[in-house]
C-alpha cells in the first residue's frame, strides 16, 4: 500500500501583522484565539474561517506570547499573557472581547514562558468526542443568526447552549494559573479571581537534590499546572527549566518537589499532560521529545519514550483530548504528529514557512491549529474522531 | 421506628444512669468491696455471670447478700442492654473509670475471681472495636492525674494481650464489621481504617517491659492467624453470604482484614505476615490444583469460595506499597519453598488477576519495578514475567507465550532499552545486571523474528549491549552478553546459534550465571532477612563507637537505615490514614483509560494510519539574501553546500549594489579569493564553481571598485595566495576593466511631442488621430448591425505586432516592450574605466619587481607576469582616448622599459597570453 500523501490544512487564518505566538481554542464554541507578537488578540470563526474580532490587548513592542483559555475558568473568558508583565482575563461578550480586561495580573514577568491553566482529569475523558459541541451546523446556525440581527436573545440562547454542553466540566472555586515567576528560575501560582499571588515554588530549597543549585538549573522554560485526581484536590505543577531538567511540585509541600527528572539536554521549552492526568509529552531545545507517565502515588515521573529528531527544537507540543495523538510545533516550520500511545510517527505536516511556535487542539479533537512565525495560523483536520 | 428509636434512646439514658451510679459509688468508696459490689450492680445486667456464688467467697459478708441479691434480668432485655452499654457514650466513660481509678487505686486488692468477673469481663465479653479504642489510647498515658501510671499501663497491657490475642479479639472484631446491622455498620464504616491502625500500632506503643506476646512479631503473628483462620472459617457460610446478599458487611470484614495486613505492612512486618499467609495459600492451591486438574483451572478457581477469599483480600488492601511488600514477600517465599512453575503462577493469577487489570500501580509494579528494579530469584522472574508479561498459565516447566504479545513487545523495549545502556554496565550491581540480563533473556526467548522485526530498535539496542558487554573485563558481564547474544541468534535464525563463548555451548542456558542466590537460606534461617541485613550493617557498625553504646547505636542505626527504606517511598507515615475513597477511585479511571488505550490500539490499524513520512529539508535552507550571509556562508569551508549556495547568489546581491556593499566588499573579495572550488565542487562542476566566483569578483570590482581593488591589489602580491589565485586575480581585472569599459548608462531619451495636436482638415474631429506607430492602418468605421438608434459610432484599425511579441490567441500583451522602442528611447553613455583605471593599475605596477617569500614574478612565476602585463594592456586599452591613458602611460612604459624585462619578451607574453 503506497503511503497517502500529507494532507494540506483545511484552512489557513491571514490577517496578524507579526509572528502569532499562541493559539487556544475555545471550550465549546467554534472560536479560535490567537495572539501575536505586536500584542493583538484575534478571535477567529473555526467554521467561517473570518476573524470574528480584533483587539490590541498587549502593547505591540512587548507583545502577547500566551493565550489561554479553559473550561475551568469560565466558558467566556479569555487569558492572554504579554511580555510586558501582566496577564489579563477577558470576557467574551457577543463576538467580540470586553473593552476591559476583567482581571489583570501584574505579574512582573518579561520571561518566554507560556503560563498554564490548570489541567483538570475529566471524568468523561475518552467519550469527550461528539460529547461537546455536537452539532456544528447548529453552530453556525446560531452564528449566522446572532451576526445578523445582533439580537440578544439568540446570543443568550447560544452561550446557554453552549454552556450546558460543557456544564458538568465547570467547577466552582478558585481559578489558578502557573507562570514562571518574576525572578526566573520560581514558579507562581496565582488565583485568576483575586489576582493574588498564591504560592512560590522555588527550587534553591529543593531537597530531592542538594547537588543542583539553583543557578544551575536555570530559568523556568515551560509550565503546567493539573489537578490529578490522587491529589485530594491540591494543585500539582510540572516544571521545565533551562537545563533540560523538570521538577514536579506538589504545592501542598512547595518547599520540596515531588520528584525531578532530567529527560532533555537542552532548555525544556513545553510540557504537555493528557486529559487523565497521568502522562505527558515535553519538548525540548534539544532533538529530542519525550513521552512520561506520571505516578501519582508513587511520585514518580517515568520516561516512556524517547523520540529523536532531526532538527533540534520543538516550541510547543499538544496532546489531542481524547488521548489519541500529539502534536508537536517544530523550529523547523513542521508540526508533526505522533500516535500518543505507541509514539510512533503519523505525520509530517509542511505548511509553515517559519518557526511554529505553537500547536493546540479543539476540545471536540477535531481540529488543530498551528501558530507560526509566518503570521499565519493553520487550521488542520488529522485522524477525525469517529463520532 | 420512631417507637424504636425513642425506646433505644430511653433506654441509652437508662444505661447512662446506671453507670453514671455505679462512678459515684466507685468513687465514694471507702473499702474494696463496695466497688467491687458496684461493678456488679453493674456487670449483671450486661453479662451472663452465674458464678455469683463463687465471687461470693471472697468478699465481706455484708455485701455478699447484696451480690447474692442482685438479679439478673432476662436474657433478652440483658441483650439490649449490653447494645445500648457499648454503642453508646456510656462505656467510655465506664472504661475510663475503670482504666485509671479502679486500676490504679482498688484492682490491687481484688480477689482473682472477682477481678476476672466484674472487671475483666467488661473489656473480655464487650464489643471488641470499642474495647480496643479505649484501651490503646491508655498505652500513651503519661503519669498525671496522680494515677499509678506503672500499675495503669500494665493493666491495660494484660487486658490487651487478655482480649485480643487470648481472645481471639482480632477475630471478633472481623466478625463485628460482618454482623452489625445496617444502622451501626454506617457508623463503623470510616472507623474501619482507624481501628486497623489501631490494632496495628500496639506493638510499637507498647512499653519496652510490657509482655513478650506484645512484641510485634509475635503480635502480628498471632492476629495474622486469626484474620486467616476467619478466613478458612468462613469458607462455607460467609463468602455465600458475600456472593448473593449482603455484600457491604463482607466487604467491611475484608476490608478490616486487608487494611490490618497493610498496617502490619506498613510497620516493617510484611515478612511475619507472609510466613504466615506463602504455606496456606500454596497448601490451598496444592489442593485445588491437586484435585481437580482436568477441567479448566481458572473455572476451579472461580467457583472454590477459598479463593474468592485471597482475591478479595488482595483487593482490599488499598496501599500500594502494603501490595508491594506482600507480593515481594511471597515470591521470595515461594521460591524458598520451591513452589513450582504452575503453583506459583496460580497463586500469583490467584492473588492478583483483578488488581493487575484495574490498577495501574499494580502492573507496573510487576512489569517495572519487580523486573527491572528489584532483584529476585531467578525462578521469581520466570514467575513474574509468566504471570504480568506473557499473561497466560504456564506448561510443565517453560514459560509459554499467550496471544497478547503486546505486553511482551513492550516489556522488551523497556528492559533492553536499560540493559543496552552503558551507565548501567557500569554502575549497576552484578545482581541487577544478572537480573535484568536474565529477564531480557527469558522475554527474548518468547519473541520470534517477526516480531522482533516489527520493533523499532530492539536489535539495535541488543547489538549495542552485547557490544558494551562484550568489552568488560568481568567474566561474568560477558558471559551475560554471549547469552543474551546466544538467545537472540536462536530467535533471528534457529538453525545457525552463535556461542560467543566457549562455555555455553549447550542448549539450556544458565540464567543465574551460577551465581546462588543468597537469599535461599537465609529465609529459611530466619523469617526476617531484611531486617537482618540491617542489624547485621549496625553491629558493623557498632565496633567503632564506645562499648557501652554499641547497643544505641545499633537500635538507632538499625531505625535510621529503616526510615530511610521507608522514605523511598511517599508514603513514611505508617499512621498516616489513607482515605479509602482516594484509593477506590483509582481502578475507575484506570478501566477508562485502559478501554481508551485499547480502543485505541484496535483502532489504530485503521484511523491512525501514517501519513507519507518522507521529510526533506530543501525548504529550510538558510535562503541567503544578505551579502553578510554570504561572506559568512563562504567562510564555512565545511559546509560545501552553503558555500555553492553562496557562490550562487553572490553575483546578483552584488550587482543589485546594496548600501552595505561598500563595507562588505573588502571581507567578500578576500573571501571570494580565498575559497577553493575544486575542493567544495562536486566532480565535474568545478568549472561552473570557478565561474561563479569569477563572475562574483568581477560583479564587485564594477560595482564597487575602490574597495574592492584595495584588497585586490594587495592579495596580488600577498604571500598567502597562490599562482593560480594570482592569475584568477589579474583575470578578473581584466574582465572587470573591459566591462566598465563598455558600461552602458541607460537614460530615457527625452522626447519631444507637440502638445497641441491640429486636426488634420480630411477627417471630422471625432474620428480617432492618427497618431500611433508607424505602420497602423486607417481608421474604419465599424458597422453595426440590429439597433438602428445607434449614437455612437466605433472605429478599429490594425496595428503592426511589436518585433519581440509572440502572438498567443488572440489577447494582446500591451506589456511587453519590444526592444527596439527601448532601443528608441534609451541611449548609450560609454566607459566608465579612466575614472578607475590608475587604482586598477598603479598597486599592480608597484610591486612586481620585489622578489618575496613566494612572489618571484621575473623568474619563477613568468606566467603571472605575462597575466600582469596583459591586464596593464588591456586596461591601456580600455582607458585609450580619455586623458587619463595620457597619465598612465608613462609609468606602463618605464614598467616594460625596466631592465628586468625586455621590450621583446614582455610583447612576446603579450602575445602568448593573447593568443591563450
Amino acid at each position: 500500500m503506497s503511503k497517502r500523501p500529507t494532507p494540506d490544512p483545511v484552512a489557513v487564518l491571514r490577517g496578524h501583522r507579526a509572528s502569532v505566538m499562541d493559539a487556544s481554542f475555545h471550550p465549546s464554541r467554534p472560536l479560535l484565539f490567537t495572539g501575536s507578537a505586536d500584542g493583538e488578540l484575534r478571535i477567529w470563526d473555526t467554521v467561517q474561517h473570518r476573524t470574528v474580532s480584533s483587539a490590541c490587548v498587549h502593547s505591540a513592542a512587548h507583545g502577547i506570547i500566551c493565550v489561554a483559555s479553559s473550561p475551568l475558568i469560565g466558558a467566556n473568558k479569555v487569558i492572554s499573557q504579554g511580555r510586558d508583565g501582566t496577564v489579563k482575563c477577558w470576557d467574551i461578550e457577543d463576538g467580540g472581547l470586553s473593552r476591559n480586561p476583567s482581571v489583570t495580573i501584574k505579574t512582573n514577568t518579561y520571561h518566554f514562558c507560556k503560563l498554564s491553566l490548570v489541567k483538570k482529569p475529566s471524568a468523561h475523558a475518552p467519550q469527550a468526542e461528539g460529547h461537546c459541541y455536537h452539532d456544528e451546523t447548529e453552530f453556525r446556525g446560531a452564528f449566522d443568526l446572532e451576526s445578523l440581527d445582533g439580537s440578544k436573545e439568540k446570543a443568550e440562547r447560544g452561550l446557554t447552549e453552549s454552556s450546558n454542553v460543557v456544564g458538568d466540566a465547570h467547577a466552582e472555586g478558585p481559578n489558578y494559573v502557573a507562570i514562571a515567576g518574576e525572578q526566573s528560575h520560581e514558579v507562581e501560582v496565582w488565583d485568576l479571581n483575586s489576582a493574588e499571588r498564591l504560592v512560590q515554588l522555588s527550587q534553591s530549597s529543593a531537597g530531592g537534590s542538594p547537588n543542583i543549585s539553583t543557578s544551575e538549573r536555570g530559568m523556568c522554560m515551560a509550565v503546567q499546572a493539573f489537578l490529578p485526581a490522587e491529589s485530594q484536590g491540591s494543585l500539582n505543577v510540572l516544571a521545565g527549566y533551562e537545563d533540560g531538567s523538570m521538577l514536579w511540585w506538589d504545592i501542598r509541600h512547595p518547599g520540596v518537589p515531588v520528584t525531578s527528572i532530567k529527560f532533555h539536554s537542552e532548555p525544556v521549552l513545553s510540557i504537555s499532560i493528557d486529559e487523565s492526568c497521568r502522562g505527558g509529552i515535553s519538548g525540548a531545545a534539544d532533538d529530542k521529545i519525550v513521552m512520561y507517565s506520571l505516578d501519582h502515588s508513587l511520585g514518580s515521573c517515568v520516561g516512556k519514550k524517547e523520540i529523536s529528531l532531526e532538527r533540534p527544537g520543538i516550541s510547543g507540543t499538544s496532546i489531542r483530548p481524547d488521548g489519541k495523538i500529539v502534536a508537536t510545533a517544530g523550529w523547523d516550520h513542521r508540526v508533526r504528529i505522533y500516535n500518543y500511545h505507541k509514539g510512533n510517527a503519523l505525520a509530517i505536516l509542511k505548511y509553515h514557512h517559519a518557526t511554529c511556535n505553537s500547536v493546540s487542539h479543539s476540545s471536540d479533537s477535531k481540529l488543530m491549529a498551528s501558530a507560526s512565525e509566518d503570521r499565519t495560523v493553520a487550521l488542520w483536520e488529522l485522524y477525525p474522531p469517529k463520532s | 421506628m420512631e417507637d424504636a428509636s425513642k425506646r433505644r434512646r430511653e433506654l441509652e439514658a437508662a444505661v447512662l444512669d446506671k453507670v453514671g451510679e455505679v462512678i459515684s459509688a466507685v468513687r465514694s468508696a471507702k473499702r474494696v468491696d463496695q466497688v467491687i459490689c458496684a461493678l456488679h450492680s453493674l456487670a449483671v445486667l450486661l453479662f451472663p455471670l452465674d458464678y455469683s456464688s463463687l465471687l461470693s467467697g471472697s468478699i465481706d459478708q455484708r455485701y455478699r447478700d447484696q451480690v447474692l441479691s442482685a438479679k439478673a434480668p432476662p436474657e433478652e432485655e440483658r441483650w439490649e442492654w449490653w447494645q445500648a452499654f457499648y454503642r453508646g457514650a456510656a462505656y467510655p466513660t465506664l472504661a475510663r473509670v475503670l482504666l485509671f481509678d479502679v486500676a490504679s487505686n482498688w484492682l490491687a486488692c481484688f480477689p482473682i475471681s472477682a477481678r476476672v468477673h466484674v472487671y475483666d469481663v467488661f473489656f473480655v465479653s464487650g464489643l471488641s472495636s470499642e474495647v480496643v479504642q479505649t484501651l490503646v489510647p491508655c498505652l500513651q498515658k503519661n503519669a498525671s492525674d496522680g494515677h499509678d501510671i506503672n500499675y495503669v499501663l500494665s493493666n491495660t497491657e494484660r487486658l490487651l494481650v487478655h482480649c485480643l490475642l487470648e481472645n481471639d479479639g482480632v477475630l471478633q472484631m472481623a466478625r463485628e464489621f460482618c454482623q452489625s446491622e445496617d444502622s451501626i455498620s454506617e457508623r463503623t464504616k470510616p472507623s474501619v481504617a482507624t481501628l486497623a491502625q489501631i490494632v496495628a500500632s500496639i506493638p510499637d506503643k507498647a512499653r519496652l517491659r510490657a509482655p513478650v506476646s506484645l512484641s510485634s512479631h509475635l503480635f502480628f503473628k498471632q492476629i495474622t492467624i486469626q484474620l486467616l483462620s476467619l478466613a478458612e472459617k468462613r469458607d462455607e457460610k460467609v463468602l455465600d453470604k458475600v456472593d448473593f446478599s449482603n455484600k457491604s458487611d463482607m466487604d467491611d470484614a475484608l476490608q478490616f482484614v486487608g487494611e490490618t495486613f497493610s498496617r502490619i505492612c506498613r510497620r516493617g512486618s510484611a515478612d511475619v505476615l507472609l510466613s504466615e499467609i506463602a504455606p496456606r495459600i500454596l497448601r490451598h492451591v496444592q489442593s485445588l490444583l491437586s484435585s481437580d486438574f482436568d477441567s479448566a483451572v481458572i473455572d476451579v478457581f472461580e467457583a472454590d469460595p477459598g479463593s474468592q477469599f485471597w482475591l478479595k483480600m488482595i483487593e482490599a488492601i488499598k496501599d500500594v506499597y502494603a501490595v508491594e511488600r506482600i507480593s515481594e514477600q511471597l515470591l521470595h517465599h515461594l521460591a524458598t519453598e520451591h513452589a513450582s512453575d504452575v503453583e506459583a503462577y496460580w497463586i500469583l493469577w490467584l492473588l492478583f488477576h483483578r488488581t493487575i487489570r484495574h490498577q495501574t500501580s499494580v502492573r507496573s509494579m510487576f512489569v517495572d519495578k519487580f523486573v527491572l528494579w528489584k532483584t529476585f530469584p531467578i525462578c521469581c522472574l520466570r514467575w513474574i514475567l509468566q504471570f504480568a508479561v506473557l499473561e497466560c498459565p504456564p506448561d510443565a516447566n517453560s514459560l509459554t507465550k499467550g496471544h497478547s504479545i503486546r505486553g511482551l513487545v513492550d516489556t522488551l523495549q523497556r528492559l533492553i532499552a536499560v540493559w543496552s545502556k552503558k551507565e548501567f554496565v557500569q554502575s549497576a550491581s552484578m545482581e541487577q545486571q544478572t537480573y535484568v540480563s536474565a529477564a531480557v533473556g527469558l522475554s527474548l526467548e518468547k519473541m520470534s523474528k517477526e516480531e522482533l522485526d516489527g520493533t523499532n530498535d530492539v536489535m539495535h539496542l541488543i547489538l549495542q549491549g552485547v557490544s558494551c558487554r562484550l568489552e568488560s573485563p568481568n567474566h561474568l558481564v560477558r558471559k551475560m552478553a554471549s547469552s543474551v547474544a546466544l538467545v537472540f541468534s536462536k530467535v533471528i535464525d534457529p538453525k545457525n546459534p552463535l556461542y560467543l563463548d566457549d562455555s555455553c555451548s549447550g542448549d539450556i542456558i544458565d540464567w543465574e550465571f551460577g551465581l546462588a542466590t543468597p537469599d535461599k537460606g537465609n529465609l529459611d534461617a530466619s523469617d526476617c532477612p531484611e531486617k537482618d541485613v540491617l542489624k547485621s550493617k549496625a553491629s558493623i557498625l557498632a565496633p567503632e563507637s564506645d562499648f557501652n553504646h554499641t547497643a544505641n547505636r545499633g537500635i538507632s542505626n538499625n531505625v535510621k537505615s529503616k526510615t530511610k527504606k521507608l522514605s523511598e517511598f511517599k508514603f513514611v507515615d505508617p499512621d498516616e490514614i489513607i482515605d479509602p475513597v482516594t484509593l477506590n477511585h483509582e481502578p475507575v479511571s484506570d478501566i477508562d483509560d485502559d478501554n481508551a488505550s485499547e480502543n485505541s490500539e484496535s483502532s489504530s490499524d485503521s484511523s491512525l494510519q501514517p501519513y507519507d513520512l518522507l521529510d526533506d529539508d530543501t525548504d529550510l535552507k538558510r535562503k541567503l539574501s544578505q551579502l553578510v550571509d554570504v561572506v559568512g556562508a563562504l567562510r564555512k569551508s565545511d559546509d560545501a553546500d552553503g558555500v555553492e549556495r553562496a557562490l550562487d547568489v553572490a553575483e546578483n546581491l552584488v550587482r543589485a549594489s546594496p548600501d552595505e556593499l561598500r563595507h562588505v566588499a573588502s571581507d567578500l573579495v578576500r573571501t571570494l579569493v580565498q575559497v577553493r572550488c575544486s575542493d567544495l565542487a562536486v566532480e565535474g562542476e568545478e568549472e561552473s564553481a570557478e565561474d561563479k566566483r569569477q563572475r562574483a569578483l568581477v560583479a564587485l570590482l564594477v560595482t564597487c571598485p575602490f574597495e574592492s581593488l584595495d584588497t585586490l591589489n594587495k592579495l596580488l602580491y600577498s604571500p598567502n595566495v597562490d599562482i593560480s589565485q594570482r592569475i584568477m586575480i589579474l583575470d578578473v581585472m581584466t574582465d572587470a576593466a573591459q566591462e566598465l569599459a563598455n558600461a552602458k548608462t541607460v537614460k530615457p531619451k527625452h522626447r519631444t511631442g507637440p502638445l497641441i495636436t491640429s486636426i488634420s482638415e480630411s477627417q471630422p474631429w471625432f474620428l480617432p488621430g492618427s497618431s500611433g506607430p508607424p505602420g497602423a492602418t486607417s481608421w474604419k468605421e465599424i458597422s453595426e448591425t440590429g439597433t438602428l438608434l445607434n449614437w455612437s459610432s466605433r472605429y478599429e484599425r490594425e496595428l503592426p505586432s511589436k518585433s519581440g511579441q509572440i502572438k498567443r490567441g488572440k489577447t494582446r500583451r500591451w506589456s511587453l516592450r519590444s526592444s527596439s522602442v527601448q532601443e528608441n528611447q534609451m541611449e548609450w553613455s560609454h566607459n566608465k574605466f579612466p575614472v578607475y583605471a590608475a587604482a586598477f593599475m598603479l598597486p599592480a605596477m608597484q610591486g612586481f619587481d620585489k622578489k618575496r617569500h613566494g612572489v618571484d614574478l621575473l623568474d619563477r612565476d613568468f606566467v603571472v607576469l605575462g597575466k600582469l602585463i596583459y591586464m596593464l594592456g588591456v586596461c591601456m586599452k580600455c582607458a585609450a582616448m580619455h586623458p587619463e591613458a595620457s597619465a598612465l602611460a608613462p609609468p606602463l612604459l618605464d614598467l616594460l622599459r625596466s631592465r628586468y624585462l625586455n621590450l621583446r619578451t614582455s610583447v612576446q607574453c603579450l602575445n602568448d597570453t593573447m593568443q591563450t
